[in-house]
């Protein structure tokens, strides 16, 4: 837990002197991913915006395995100035105002056509290789930050099966 | 009608995305709609076939396009969307510059990709161009950008038959239509994890026939 720490820290700093990272998030202390009774966030990345687009989106799986639900308030994103969540609704995407609902002993998926986190505003370029810290903020597990690789345009979304919420790196 | 067919689109993803999780190996020919045409097809069959329409909209040039006699004989991949967008509409010019790398050279010549916008005030030629040019890089087929008023927007969606676009282009419709070198569409696509090899089938189904 601790190099765990210093880790993020390091790479709070190294992004932030990239330019990528303007209000670097703390790297809180979090339970581990997929223990009973936990909100857990996984498989966290972000697609590459296609210039001049200046806006792109951030996906993630988000697990509930506590026997309450609870609810993804807002997410911030230390790549752009404004973050967004966006929900499919009847065929359309919509900003999810008050958030989104993480059921009890369910999840809820963020993928494409499906939802994403739209940021805007974007500080800097962001190109396949880099990562995003993103703080999902939870009404009743408080914040869990992330760190979302960047993929490129067509590239598929990565599989693999690491959680990504910080605190679980082992 | 068109919400018949929207009902049966979002099956259609349904399955495909069930199909997309299971793990096989090589997707079977389209199942999605049986009885519905779909039959040699990846993607969602449309029944009955679309003609290719006929509207004239500006290029990025700003020089006019005949979208019915321009593309006429020739597979079409026809796409509405906006560039403020980072979601489907990149994810699907990504997937269908992808798609086009895994066709024969000959057929991916031959092949349109025209792709309209939904957002008639922002999305300028210049702005449409350099969007474009992401997804290009060593294409061999004629990505065509088009942008025109409101009106010719709309007429050119209803003359595709996709439901209208609303709240300034960015509520669109995520359909991918394909026409063939007969100038019918027989299949379109929803946005899908295996959208690039449902496309590369699809084509190549199409250009056989």
């Amino acid at each position: 837990m601790r190099w765990a720490a210093v880790a993020g820290g390091v790479a709070a700093v190294v992004l932030g002197s990239a330019g990528l990272v303007r209000a670097a998030i703390p790297q809180h202390e979090s339970t581990g991913s997929g223990a009973p009774g936990t909100i857990s966030v996984s498989g966290a990345y972000v697609r590459a915006p296609a210039p001049p687009t200046d806006a792109a989106a951030a996906y993630f799986t988000v697990y509930n395995t506590t026997g309450q639900d609870d609810r993804l308030t807002q997410v911030v994103s230390g790549a752009g100035a404004t973050s967004t969540l966006h929900v499919e609704s009847g065929g359309s995407m919509v900003a999810a105002a008050n958030g989104l609902v993480i059921p009890a002993h369910g999840s809820v998926v963020l993928s494409t056509g499906k939802g994403h986190v739209m940021i805007e505003h974007l500080f800097d370029k962001l190109t396949a290789g880099q990562t995003v810290n993103l703080e999902l903020d939870f009404r009743t597990a408080g914040p869990i930050d992330v760190v979302a690789p960047v993929i490129a345009l067509g590239a598929p979304a990565p599989t693999g099966t690491a959680p990504s919420s910080s605190g679980a790196h082992s | 009608m068109n919400r018949c067919r929207a009902v049966l689109l979002i099956l259609a993803l349904v399955v495909l995305a069930g199909c997309a999780s299971s793990g096989t190996a090589k997707p079977k020919p389209s199942e999605l709609n049986p009885g519905q045409g779909s039959g040699p097809y990846q993607g969602a069959g449309l029944t009955p076939a679309q003609p290719r329409p006929s509207f004239t909209l500006t290029d990025t040039a700003g020089k006019p396009f005949p979208f019915g006699t321009t593309t006429a004989g020739h597979p079409t991949l026809l796409y509405f969307g906006y560039t403020h967008c980072p979601d489907v509409c990149p994810a699907t010019m990504a997937d269908i510059s992808i798609a086009l790398k895994r066709v024969p050279a000959a057929l991916a010549a031959k092949t349109y990709v025209v792709f309209i916008t939904t957002d008639v005030k922002r999305d300028s030629g210049p702005v449409i161009a350099q969007w474009l040019a992401n997804f290009t890089d060593g294409a061999k087929a004629h990505f065509v950008g088009l942008r025109g008023t409101q009106d010719q927007i709309d007429a050119a969606q209803a003359a595709a038959h996709v439901s209208l676009a609303s709240d300034e282009g960015q509520t669109h419709s995520s359909e991918l239509l394909l026409y063939g070198p007969d100038d019918y569409a027989r299949v379109a696509f929803l946005q899908s994890t295996t959208l690039q090899k449902q496309i590369a089938h699809d084509l190549q189904v199409v250009a056989a026939a």
